[in-house]
């Protein structure tokens, strides 16, 4: 599970988080949503240790992390296969068990055909299930996406949001998504947090998003101009 | 008054301009220093990747063939056509051959090869790791708990440790050659004449200088280039500032130690 608690971070004098409190339990998928620049990438980098924060505490019950980051994050030096090798190292495999786990881990996503070519040689849409692949190699118990679908086609969106709504029952993990997109985090979401600002303005079930009162979530999934947030801060 | 003085400095008072500039060159230095604590202590360990330094090699060897081989041979031929007319007009032209060498092996040869690196390999460095930190290839480095300084500055440390001093024998033989051959072609100074003199002046020392020197060239290369790689942050407009401090700075460098080296090994000698 992932525990935050008071969680506060500024970066040159500028208070990016102020006080941002969540848990997240075994099986739950939370989607962390907001308008640009409130601070979500900030808050996974902080959860997976990439940012210490100013003050506020973080528990995690496992160190396995997986993090699907915004830009796939492959290198791009190296193929797919030595990607997921990389990610493997730690566990010291016997190479045929290791070739294993990466052929499993990439017919999982679908790219097994392309486990020798480089990202560079990949779609942004392969590219960003390489990095699921990655991310999941371990089998970790926290899984941390950053705006999976952003830039994607709405199939390709589909797509991913299947493999993440199927990885959340075969892992059970504990799992954040990043997100803007209304399908993304309504699909894929049990719970869902509205950041503005630095601190959670709403908290609630996806389901629940179109009738609320509350006039930040109404303003953002009703995706108007007229609201709380201001245009100009986002 | 005031208001040119801002200008021209780009906003910045110049003093303070200074000041910056200053506190910028301690920082990387330190940066740098560690980066190479760091990366001697992995490569001490034995954790190397052999494949990478051998593909590091290539890149920063191989590809540098050409330009360093160009540069070399035309400083030859410049410093040969200089010194043989000099030297010919007190008669001295027997001499010829050792002034050019002892020229070309402590100070010309290692200079050049090493800006030459410093401008391709230095800033190429610079440009592919400040790209992998602006796109967070680093920080997935991070996650998965690979050391990117055992990751990507130890393979370019070791393959450098032996390409730029074998670049820069290259360059000087190559300059070497060129001036024997102007030395012939416009003072008629013949070959042998011209090595008599090299056997003369020249000292096993003179090309222990060389090769300190090109070794010390690596170093700055290397632990610059990949200091300012891994301290870059924002976006992509970064990467061209950083591969344009790398060149600054490693040439900058390259020559200030170039001349203390030269200081120490007189005090050395005499
Ligand atoms: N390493 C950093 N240094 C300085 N400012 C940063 C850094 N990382 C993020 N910021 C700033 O913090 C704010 C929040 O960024 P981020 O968490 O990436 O937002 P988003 O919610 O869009 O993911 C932005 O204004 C960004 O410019
Ligand atoms: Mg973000």
């Amino acid at each position: 599970m992932i525990s935050v608690r008071n969680l506060r971070k500024s970066f040159n004098g500028r208070e990016v988080l102020k006080d941002v409190s969540f848990d997240v339990w075994p099986g739950e998928m939370l989607a962390l949503i907001g308008p640009s620049g409130c601070g979500k990438s900030t808050t996974l980098k902080l959860i997976t240790g990439l940012l210490e924060p100013d003050d506020g505490e973080i528990v995690l019950n496992s160190k396995e992390i997986g993090l699907v980051f915004q830009g796939s994050a492959l290198l791009n030096s190296l193929t797919v296969r030595e990607n997921l090798a990389l990610a493997l190292r730690e566990r010291k495999l016997p190479k045929r068990e290791q070739d294993r786990i990466i052929m499993e881990d990439l017919t999982l996503v679908g790219l097994a055909d392309y486990v020798d070519s480089f990202p560079t040689q990949l779609s942004g849409g392969q590219q960003k299930r390489t990095s699921f692949a990655r991310a999941i190699v371990n089998d970790p118990k926290i899984v941390l996406y950053d705006e999976p679908t952003t830039g994607l086609d709405p199939v390709m969106s589909t797509i991913i949001e299947d493999y993440m709504i199927e990885l959340e029952n075969q892992l059970h993990a504990a799992g954040i998504v990043v997100t803007h997109q209304f399908s993304t985090w309504t699909r894929t979401a049990h719970r869902a947090i509205l950041m503005h600002d630095g601190v959670i303005v709403w908290e609630g079930k996806p389901d629940d998003a179109m009738r609320s009162s509350n006039p930040y979530i109404v303003q953002f999934a009703k995706a108007t101009k007229d609201g709380p947030m201001l245009t100009g801060t986002i | 008054m005031d208001s040119t003085v801002r200008k021209l400095s780009n906003g910045l008072h110049p003093i303070d301009a200074l000041d910056k500039w200053f506190s910028d060159g301690v920082q990387l230095i330190g940066q740098a220093t560690l980066t190479a604590v760091k990366t001697v202590k992995y490569a001490l360990a034995g954790q190397i990747d052999l494949p990478e330094v051998f593909r590091q090699a290539n890149m920063i060897g191989v590809g540098s063939l050409y330009v360093v081989g160009v540069t070399g041979l035309f400083t030859g031929f410049a410093m040969s056509l200089q010194i043989s007319r000099e030297l010919a007009a007190f008669g001295a032209d027997t001499s010829v051959g050792g002034v050019v060498a002892f020229a070309l092996i402590r100070e010309v040869g290692p200079i050049t090869a090493g800006v030459m690196v410093a401008g391709r390999v230095g800033s190429a460095i610079a440009a592919e790791i400040s790209t992998m930190m602006v796109s967070e290839q680093i920080d997935a480095l991070e996650i998965m708990r690979v050391d990117p300084v055992q990751f990507l500055v130890v393979p370019r440390f070791l393959a450098a440790l032996v390409m730029i001093p074998a670049l820069s024998i290259y360059s000087m033989t190559l300059g070497l050659a060129g001036a024997i051959f102007v030395a012939q072609a416009k003072s008629n100074i013949p070959p042998d004449i011209f090595l008599d003199s090299v056997k003369q002046t020249i000292v096993g020392s003179d090309f222990v200088t060389h090769i300190v020197k090109s070794l010390i060239n690596a170093c700055i290369i290397i632990f610059f280039s990949c200091a300012i790689g891994l301290h870059t942050r924002g976006g992509a407009e970064e990467v061209g500032h950083a591969t344009t401090r790398a060149v600054v700075w490693t040439m900058t460098l390259i020559f200030i130690f170039n001349y203390i080296v030269t200081a120490l090994s007189n005090l050395h000698t005499s």
